[in-house]
């Protein structure tokens, strides 16, 4: 009783600062989780929703973004007639779909998957009602089939029209009464005589018409029967033509109106809220929060203020005479909004979602952000929403002038000239997609005729239910298990052969060097080249933060970054040190840096001003010649630029490792770590690769980044492992730790034997422009150096295909390029000011395999794998390591994989657009043009050759392993069991691989037994721009590396 | 005429005629729906541009070497009627004043065609950006070269057209379509203006060519033929002209909106080129400005309120291209105070420096996250609060309200709009109601079909 009383009510006192603040937060999850881009992290951009599995995921993301959930029908019949997507997978996919169900039949027209195939192989057309009624009348509907059926299918339909016509007119028509009726028009005052005179051509116009009566007639007779009528079945194209003038489409309106005014303004004051000292006066009070910053400016006195807003100075100092706190504010507007208090939640999240870039990243400001010039004060969301429904409420008032109810003043347009009233257009839009089914499933007039209207309903219903949404699924189903068969295929028989070939030879000693690299998908390629180019030499793939958990700032930095996967939180600090002998000499460096950057600092704010800008404008002529240089002869330009960078680089540098305090901080003598430390560090890192034995003279890390010009999405292609940072650090520390022998003495102790001739190297891979630096050569001894010069050779060789293989992509580069040539062209976009694309980053990414090498070693993967490397034979039964390895692959490789789904998806709902009109605001995020909300995901230049499959893992480890650290792993288990991710596995001594399906694994069968073999991976890109299939390369498959056997 | 005048003359064609040849090209096989490729339309921009450079480089060195200052070259009328004293008469010189800024031109349209050759790579609309860029690039040459207000005119005309266009370059999207608009109307404004002006100056002297209304002397001297109040009307009208091209005050709100289309054009039209079209004029015409002080006087205003209040507004912006719009009309703003000064060469130079630093800046407008970057880690800390001349000097409250001045944009669209556009179109709206009362009463019925026209569906893409 009690209960129900407070509820009816329904008094303020049940909410408090609290409820609101629930609100807020659970609205928080829906807003992009992107901060300031200068760090860009790849996640799934349905994080919210991975609770649910991805079918609903992206249906709420439909729902609530208004997102497209998979590609467009339109695209997919592309796919399919390029031959991407086959007939079988249709199958397929519908089969699995269907189970049981499949061979249902429907009211005699075959069995539903049937029904559905013809559905998914044929475009269903929908057309507005007008341009139905023209297509019918004079735009050919009538006088031709459509052109994707089979003419056999044609001429049967056309034969069984002219023999029932011409059965029912021998007949007088008169002994069936409606089919008469309907024949009468067609046929017209024909006799008999003429009528079987009648050309082939004609026979099929008049079939065809015969059908669109059948069909029409069908559908009105059920309609008749039903007591409403279905709605779900013509979707946008009919509802449109409903914008009428009835209360709900007025509100609608005038919410537009109200938001547009309202998105208008909070556009530029958040922009100037949460500038980052961009603008060089920053908003007064800010430290008032958002809300405060709002007052303030607002209550300054104007000129002139837009009609709607006239009475805001007013409200605002109410509001603050009445010391209203912000969730006051938010209450108090929910209610004058005349919101019921039942919705107050609702209305809240659509509040935040309506520029949810800008709230976004004020949450994220506010949160997460500490590191930030400027992070927003506490309480800025709340105040956002605050100022937001204020402002709701004044816009709406004044459209509500601008606007009047039309229901309410002028009479509604009459009927009559509206002369089809809406069941007639829904009837024919619905008889049209019978009509186009019937083409294509060749059913005939007559049997359609035959139907009883419970069979129509059932047909109806039917086809209702494989809706569009529905049968996008299914195609991407299909598009996804057409990759997954030839990637299992080319996987299973590809580490068949290559076992088959290792225990032909003779295992003896190590391998030439070892390299390391990142797991990323941009090193597959380097790997392999460098495998063809040297094949005694072998390597590895690991996380590319290798372990290295830390705060670093380098030589000429100005801040600490984290160099670690975001979700981790570096306790330890390294710095990049001058060496100690050219202290002084660096200094001088770091002051004439300090110098220029003074100096253009001054020159870039100062051009804004006035004075500043008379004399940069007087000697802006200057400027030619860096402006033409630089657009015209990018290359050279950086050339001269280096050359001159002598003067300022820092000179040669350590890292500062060790520590010689109890715990690690941020002060000089705390940063670094301890020996202990560095040895847990070395451990883990060897034991995910599995190199525990057999090592080489030389053993490279490979870090990796990119550097590209005027791209503000510049961090999103630097290491995902590294938090958006280059990797190069992280190698250069653990070169180091491992060269150390105190540190390998307690290595040692875990059973970790390093020879004494083993040296580590540190290196970085520019992945942009191809290049590679190699740290701390000084310290390499003399007897590796002979050795490390072949490997730079082959290095460099390598590195050269690899650009080979990249420029293959890019249109802007001719076919036939040498590697040579491709070195250059990818250089040259490196420093390319107009180069939109420098590079394609994890574009086409679709699988990831997390095993030993030897199986997947010589297979071309066309850069599209992350390859971990994982030795399951070195592993405890639990399989601990490839836990450990798993809990950073499967969400981090999966977070960039579905990011570039929904990015390729929907360009402009989940991505950000087109670059090309990109505006960097606040120094925190892009707009697109002058002022737009703030843009996060992924830009149409970055994915537009991406296929968006979700990721298939390949696992080399059993069945029992996976069920444990699937149910003992979260985030795993969200991916994996919410089909986030595909996991397969692998047992490398059978090639026997399981398919994860709902929850258990199954066998997977082989599709083909064939894979292409090709002599080297040239001969796969060298004319061919698009995707590559798999293939073995003779090259690397036919001198398995030496230790491979181990 | 001697060799060497014929020399002259086939340059000076050159220079005016190949960009016309660009837009007739692009723009017969865009109508003609031939499609040409992204390399033989930047092959052919870059000829263009080249062919129009070179006859305007030897053009400059023969001045140069003769010591010539002044080269008309005459095409003729193109209508004449002489019962109403009316010509639109074609001719062109070559002075001081206009090869440097038809160099300018070319140069800076080059390099930007260079840069959005890579730049808009697989971009849908390639062909529409570089038809829209070779208009304006005619009509640059057209303006700068002009020898009569009539031709003057014309290239202005078809610069306005082309940047509202390439304003709206992403039509698909609602706010660029409407920003676009937003500057058209602008400049149908500054054009009815400047069409007034040019009238008024026939009217006064039956004369609009240059040449011979400044009495055939080399620019910037010269005398008229107007009295100092005639000089004032005309001046007017052609400096309202001038504010609504520059962005000058009252007209500043249009210029960040301008920022819509892809990076290059808005550095090429509205950081370089366009923005500095009105002070071209200005200095075209600073004889008038010579023969009224009042107008001298207003002319140093506009430029000088321009001046502050573009910076003010500059300080306040937090997105990269607002904040390089306003730092052009800063720049703007002083070199119309000079002009005003009678400085006209420190203006030209000015006008030179100011747009080609600013393209190099609005070219690198995306890259201003690594620019920060680099100069903090050169700095080897935050980067310090600019030391702020303006800020330092302003009391607190009064330093709040030119805050709020510049973050409404000195309020200039606002007022426009509360005093202009709302009275204009509420006039209207009332001619409409009695239109429609009348009709309505005549024909006794609604009389109005077009009230009830059934939009068409434009999505026809979900299906059932």
């Amino acid at each position: 009783m009690v209960k129900s009383h407070s509820e009816a009510n329904g008094t303020l006192a049940n909410l408090d600062e609290r409820s609101v603040k629930h609100w807020l937060e659970h609205a928080s999850h829906l807003l992009p989780s992107q901060g300031p881009i200068k760090v860009f992290v790849h996640h799934n951009t349905l994080h919210a929703f991975e609770d649910s599995n991805f079918d609903d995921g992206v249906l709420q993301g439909l729902q609530v973004y208004g997102c497209e959930p998979y590609f467009s029908e339109d695209r997919f019949r592309k796919e399919m007639k390029a031959g991407r997507i086959q007939v079988a997978d249709l199958e397929q996919a519908l089969l699995e779909e269907l189970g049981d169900e499949s061979d249902r039949l429907i009211a005699g027209f075959g069995t539903r998957f049937a029904l559905q195939l013809a559905m998914m192989k044929h475009p269903l057309r929908s057309l507005p009602y007008r341009e139905l009624e023209w297509i019918m009348a004079e735009g050919g509907g009538l006088q031709e089939y459509f052109a994707d059926i089979d003419p056999q299918a044609v001429r049967r339909c056309v034969e069984a029209t002219r023999k029932e016509i011409l059965k029912q007119l021998e007949s007088g028509l008169q002994n069936d009464g409606e089919l008469s009726e309907l024949l009468r028009p067609i046929v017209g005052s024909s006799t008999l005589d003429r009528v079987r005179n009648w050309s082939e051509s004609k026979w099929k116009k008049v079939s065809l018409e015969f059908l669109w009566a059948v069909c029409n007639r069908g559908v009105q007779r059920t309609f008749v029967s039903r007591s409403t009528p279905s709605r779900s079945i013509p979707s946008r194209a009919t509802d449109s033509f409903d914008q009428g003038t009835t209360d709900l489409e007025y509100s609608k309106q005038l919410d537009f109106e109200a938001n547009r005014l309202v998105n208008d303004l909070l556009i530029r004051f958040s922009s100037c809220y949460l500038d980052q000292g961009f603008a060089a006066w920053p908003m007064p009070d800010r430290e008032n929060g958002f809300f405060g910053a709002f007052c303030s400016l607002y209550q300054i006195p104007a000129p002139s203020s837009p009609a709607w807003l006239e009475s805001l100075p007013k409200e605002l100092t109410q509001i603050q005479a009445q010391h209203k706190t912000t969730w006051e504010v938010v209450i108090d507007e929910l209610q004058r909004l005349g919101i019921d208090q039942q919705d107050y939640e609702h209305h809240v999240t659509q509040s935040l979602l309506e520029l949810r870039g800008w709230a976004g990243m004020i949450w994220q400001m506010e949160t997460a952000s500490p590191w930030t010039p400027k992070p927003a004060p506490p309480g800025s969301l709340m105040g956002y929403l605050a100022v937001r429904l204020l402002l709701k409420r004044l816009a709406t008032e004044y459209a509500k002038t601008m606007l009047p109810n039309p229901s309410a003043g002028q009479p509604i347009p009459s009927k009559d000239l509206y002369p089809n009233s809406e069941q007639t257009r829904t009837c024919a839009s619905i008889a049209f997609t019978i009509f186009q089914m019937a083409q294509f499933r060749s059913w005939t007039p007559r049997t359609l005729f035959g139907l009883s209207s419970t069979d129509w309903s059932i047909l109806l219903q039917e086809i209702e239910k494989f809706s569009s949404l529905q049968r996008r699924r299914i195609f991407q189903l299909a598009y996804e298990r057409r990759y997954r068969v030839q990637a299992l295929d080319a996987v299973s028989i590809h580490s068949a052969n290559q076992r088959l070939r290792r225990n032909s030879q003779t295992k003896s000693g190590s391998a030439k060097f070892q390299v390391i690299t990142c797991i990323d998908d941009r090193e597959e390629s380097f790997r392999r080249h460098l495998e063809e180019v040297e094949p005694a030499c072998e390597t590895y793939g690991a996380a590319g933060f290798f372990a290295v958990v830390m705060y670093y700032r380098g030589a000429a930095e100005a801040h600490f970054r984290p160099l670690c996967p975001i979700n981790i939180v570096p306790k330890h600090y390294v710095c990049e040190e001058p060496v100690f002998s050219a202290e002084l000499e660096s200094g001088k460096r770091s002051q004439r840096r300090k110098w220029i950057g003074r100096v253009s600092h001054q020159v870039h704010s100062g051009s804004r001003t006035i004075l500043g800008g008379v004399v940069t404008g007087l000697l802006g002529t200057l400027a030619t010649f860096p402006l033409v240089a630089r657009v015209l002869a990018p290359h050279i330009t950086a050339r001269i630029r280096d050359s001159f960078g002598g003067f300022i680089r820092p000179t040669a540098t350590e890292l500062h490792l060790e520590r010689t305090t109890e715990l690690p901080g941020a002060e000089w003598d705390s940063q670094g770590y301890s020996t202990q430390e560095m040895a847990g560090i070395v451990v883990r890192i060897l034991q995910d690769i599995g190199l525990v034995q057999n090592f080489s003279r030389l053993v490279l890390f490979l870090g990796h980044g990119s550097s590209s010009l005027n791209n503000p999405h510049e961090s999103a292609y630097n290491c995902g492992a590294c938090s958006g940072g280059r990797g190069g650090p992280n190698a250069r520390a653990f070169a180091s730790m491992a060269n150390d022998p105190r540190v390998r003495d307690l290595v040692a102790q875990s059973g970790i034997v390093i020879p004494n001739e083993t040296w580590f190297i540190g290196g970085y891979h520019n992945t942009c422009n191809d290049h590679i630096d190699y740290h701390d050569l000084d310290r390499l001894p003399w007897q590796a150096r002979p050795l490390f010069r072949e490997m730079q050779a082959n290095i460099d060789e390598a590195r050269a295909r690899n650009a080979q293989e990249r420029v293959r992509r890019f249109e802007s580069a001719r076919f036939g390029l040498s590697p040579a040539d491709a070195l250059r062209h990818v250089e040259e976009r490196a420093e390319d000011l107009s180069q939109a694309r420098p590079e394609y980053n994890h574009a086409t990414n679709a699988l990831c395999f997390v095993g030993r090498r030897q199986w997947s070693r010589g297979l071309f993967l066309d850069r599209r794998a992350f390859l971990a490397s994982y030795d399951p034979s070195i592993d405890n039964a639990k399989g601990k390591i490839v836990e450990r390895i798993l809990q950073a692959a499967i969400p981090v490789c999966g977070g960039i994989n579905l990011e570039y789904y929904f990015s390729t998806v929907d360009p402009e709902g989940y991505g950000c657009g087109s670059k090309l009109p990109h505006n960097i605001a606040s120094l925190a995020g892009v707009m697109t043009g002058a002022a737009s909300d703030l843009r996060p995901g992924l830009s149409a230049q970055m994915v537009e050759i991406h296929e968006p499959l979700r990721i298939l893992f390949v696992v080399e480890t059993t069945s029992d392993i996976m069920h444990r650290i699937i149910a003992e792993n979260a985030a795993i288990r969200a991916l994996v069991e919410g089909e986030w991710v595909q996991l397969a596995l692998l047992d490398s001594e059978t090639s026997q691989i399981s398919l994860y399906r709902k929850g258990a694994f199954e066998p997977y069968r082989l599709q083909s037994n064939q894979l292409n073999s090709v002599p080297t991976s040239a001969e796969m890109y060298r004319s061919e721009r698009g995707h590559l299939p798999f293939a073995s390369i003779d090259a690397v498959s036919n001198s398995i590396s030496v230790g491979d056997a181990s | 005429m001697n060799d060497f005048d014929m020399w002259l003359y086939w340059l000076g064609l050159a220079v005016v005629t190949i960009p016309c040849g660009l837009v007739a090209i692009l723009g017969l096989s865009a109508l003609l729906g031939i499609t040409l490729s992204e390399t033989s339309i930047s092959r052919l921009t870059q000829a263009a541009v080249l062919g129009s450079l070179l006859p305007a480089i030897s053009i400059l060195i023969l001045m140069l070497a003769t010591g010539r200052r002044f080269v008309p070259i005459e095409l003729g009328n193109w209508v004449s009627i002489p019962e109403v004293h009316f010509h639109f008469h074609w001719k062109f010189i070559f002075d001081r004043l206009s090869v440097p800024f038809v160099i300018l031109a070319l140069m800076l349209c080059g390099v930007v065609g260079a840069f959005t050759r890579r730049y808009l790579h697989r971009e849908e609309g390639y062909h529409r950006f570089f038809l829209l860029y070779s208009l304006f690039l005619a009509g640059m040459t057209i303006s700068a070269l002009a020898g009569t207000i009539e031709t003057l005119f014309f290239g202005w005309e078809l610069v306005g057209l082309s940047s509202a266009l390439l304003v709206a370059y992403f039509h698909e999207r609602e706010l660029p379509v409407r920003n676009g608009q937003r500057v058209w109307s602008v400049y149908r404004l500054a054009d009815a203006s400047f069409l007034l002006g040019a009238l008024l100056m026939h009217h006064f002297a039956g004369e609009g060519d240059f040449g011979t209304f400044f009495e055939n002397a080399a620019w910037p001297g010269g005398s008229i033929p107007l009295s100092q109040s005639q000089a004032l009307q005309v001046g007017l009208l052609l400096l309202l002209a001038a504010a609504g091209k520059s962005a000058l005050v009252p007209f500043s709100g249009w210029l960040p909106r301008a920022m819509e289309g892809p990076t290059p054009s808005s550095a090429v039209f509205y950081g370089s080129l366009s923005v500095h079209l009105g002070a071209y004029l200005l200095l075209r015409l600073a004889p008038i400005l010579e023969a009224s002080w009042q107008l001298q006087w207003i002319v140093i205003g506009i430029g000088g309120i321009s001046a502050f209040f573009g910076s003010v507004m500059s300080r306040v912006q937090s997105d990269v291209k607002s904040s390089l719009a306003y730092a052009s009309l800063t720049q703007v703003g002083i070199i119309v105070t000079e002009i005003g000064m009678g400085f006209y060469y420190l203006a030209l130079v000015h006008i030179l420096g100011h747009a080609c630093l600013r393209t190099l800046q609005l070219l690198r407008a995306p890259t201003l996250l690594n620019d920060y970057h680099a100069m903090e880690n050169a700095i080897g800390m935050r980067l310090p609060d600019s030391t702020d001349w303006l800020a330092a000097r302003l009391p607190s409250s009064l330093k709040r309200w030119w805050y709020r001045f510049g973050y409404e944009r000195g309020f200039m669209d606002l007022i426009l709009d509360s005093w202009v556009v709302h009275p204009f179109v509420a006039a209207f709206q009332l001619f409409d109601r009695q239109e429609r009362r009348w009709t309505n009463w005549l024909s006794t019925e609604p009389s109005r079909e077009s009230d009830n026209i059934e939009h068409h569906p434009e999505s026809t893409e979900r299906v059932a």
